[in-house]
C-alpha cells in the first residue's frame, strides 16, 4: 500500500518536500502580513491602553477623593467660622447693651446729682436772701421800734449773730 | 488510498501531484481563513477579528507553556501558522477525497509520512537554529555531551527520535483515520442499498471521531515542536 514510500521506487522524495516546505514558508509569510502583524500590534496595544486606562482611572479616583476630603474639611471649617461669627456679635452685642445701659445709668445719676446740686444751690440763694432780707427787715423793725436810741452800726452786729443763730437751729 | 501516485518530473524533481495539490489547497484555505478574518481590525475587537484573536492567544498560550521569558514570542507566528496548517490538513482528507481513474489526486497532506516529516524536519531545525543562535555554537555543541561525554550517541539518537516520532505520530494518526474511512466506505460500495443503513452511521461516527483526533493531533505537534524549541534554547544543566 504505501510501496511508494520506499526510496528509490519513484525517486527521492526532495522535490515534495521542498514543495512542502517553500509553500509553508509562503503561507506563513502571508499570514504575517495579512494577519499576525496587525493583530499582535493591535493586542499589544490594546493592552497598553488597558494599563493606561487602569492607571489613569486610579488617579482620577484618588483625585476625587481628595477633592471631597478637601471639600469636607472647608464645610467643617465654615461651619465653625460662622459658629464663631455668631458668638462674636452675640458677644459684642451683649457688650454694647452693657455700655449703653450702663452710660445710661452714669447719665441718670448725674443728672440727678446735678439737679440735686442746682436745688441745693437755689435753696442756699433762696436761704441766703431771706438771711440778708430778714436782717434788713428786723434792722428796720428795731429801728423803728427803737428810733434813734439804737445806733445802727453798733446793734447790725449783734442782730447779724442772732439770724445766724436762727438760721443754724433752723438747718 | 490507491496504491500507485500521480507524479510529475520537473527540474530533476519528483514530484508527487496528490500531495502537492493536497498542500496548495490546505495553504489556500488557510490563507483565506485567516484574510477573511482579519480584514477589519480594530481596538475594540468584533466578529472575525475575536475569533483570529482567540485562535492566537490558544497557539500563544501553547508556545509559552513550554518556551519560557522573552523567547516565546519569536515563535508565534510559527505555531501559529503550524497549527492551522496541520489543523485544516488533518480535517481536509475528511470530507474531500478526489479520486481519478486510479489516483486519489486530494486528500488529506497529513496522511503522506514525506509531509508529516517534512513538517518535523523543519522543526527540529529550527529548534536547533534557534539553539544555536541563543546560546552559540559552543555551548550548542557542549549540549550534546550533558550530563557527561558519553551521552553523546544518545543524545544524537535522541534528536533523531523526535524528528521520527514528530513526524510518524501525526501520519499515523491521520492515515489510519483516513484507510478506516476508506475501508467504512468500502462497504456500500456493493449493489447492496441495505448496506447503506449501517455503514452510513459508523462512517458518521467514525468521521467525527477523526475530526477530534485531528485537532488533538494538531495541538499535540504544536505542543511538542514548542517543547522541543525550548529544549534547545535552555541547554540541560
Amino acid at each position: 500500500m504505501l510501496s511508494h514510500l520506499i526510496i528509490g521506487a519513484s525517486g527521492l522524495y526532495l522535490g515534495d518536500m521542498l514543495f512542502i516546505a517553500i509553500s509553508f514558508i509562503i503561507l506563513m509569510a502571508l499570514i504575517a502580513l495579512v494577519a499576525w502583524n496587525p493583530i499582535t500590534k493591535m493586542m499589544g496595544e490594546r493592552a497598553n491602553k488597558i494599563a493606561n486606562d487602569i492607571d489613569t482611572a486610579e488617579k482620577s479616583r484618588k483625585e476625587a477623593s481628595d477633592l471631597a476630603d478637601q471639600r469636607r474639611e472647608a464645610l467643617s471649617h465654615s461651619r465653625s467660622e460662622a459658629s464663631d461669627i455668631v458668638a462674636d456679635a452675640k458677644q459684642s452685642g451683649e457688650k454694647q447693651r452693657a455700655s449703653i445701659v450702663a452710660d445710661a445709668q452714669n447719665e441718670a445719676t448725674q443728672y440727678k446729682q446735678s439737679a440735686r446740686k442746682d436745688i441745693e444751690q437755689e435753696r442756699q440763694d433762696a436761704l441766703k436772701n431771706v438771711q440778708s432780707d430778714v436782717a434788713d427787715i428786723s434792722v428796720q423793725i428795731a429801728s423803728k421800734i427803737i428810733k434813734k436810741q439804737l445806733d445802727p452800726e453798733g446793734q447790725q452786729a449783734l442782730i447779724n449773730s442772732y439770724i445766724e443763730g436762727l438760721g443754724k437751729h433752723e438747718s | 488510498m490507491s496504491d500507485p501516485v500521480p507524479t510529475v518530473k520537473f527540474l530533476g524533481l519528483t514530484f508527487n501531484v496528490a500531495n502537492d495539490l493536497s498542500i496548495l489547497i490546505t495553504c489556500l484555505i488557510v490563507f483565506l481563513f485567516v484574510f477573511a478574518l482579519s480584514r477589519h481590525i480594530a481596538m475594540k475587537p468584533k466578529g472575525g477579528q475575536n475569533v483570529l484573536e482567540w485562535l492566537v492567544e490558544f497557539t500563544n498560550g501553547i508556545v509559552k507553556g513550554s518556551i519560557k521569558g522573552n523567547d516565546a514570542s519569536h515563535f508565534g507566528l510559527y505555531a501559529f501558522t503550524l497549527f492551522l496548517f496541520i489543523f485544516v490538513a488533518n480535517q481536509i482528507g475528511l470530507f474531500i477525497h478526489i479520486q481519478v481513474g486510479e489516483y486519489t489526486y486530494v486528500k488529506s497532506p497529513t496522511a503522506d509520512p514525506v509531509v508529516t516529516l517534512t513538517l518535523s524536519l523543519m522543526t527540529i531545525a529550527l529548534a536547533h537554529y534557534a539553539g544555536i543562535t541563543k546560546n552559540g555554537a559552543k555551548a550548542y555543541f557542549k549540549g550534546y555531551l550533558a550530563p557527561f561525554t558519553l551521552f553523546l550517541p544518545l543524545n544524537i539518537f535522541e534528536q533523531f527520535t523526535n524528528f521520527l516520532t514528530l513526524g510518524l505520530r501525526l501520519f499515523g494518526n491521520i492515515f489510519a483515520g483516513e484507510m478506516l474511512l476508506t475501508l467504512i466506505s468500502g462497504l456500500t460500495s456493493s449493489k447492496n442499498w441495505i448496506s447503506y443503513i449501517y455503514s452510513l452511521p459508523v462512517e458518521l461516527a467514525w468521521q467525527g471521531f477523526s475530526v477530534f483526533i485531528g485537532s488533538v493531533q494538531a495541538f499535540v505537534f504544536v505542543t511538542l515542536a514548542s517543547v522541543y524549541i525550548s529544549r534547545q534554547l535552555t541547554p540541560e544543566e
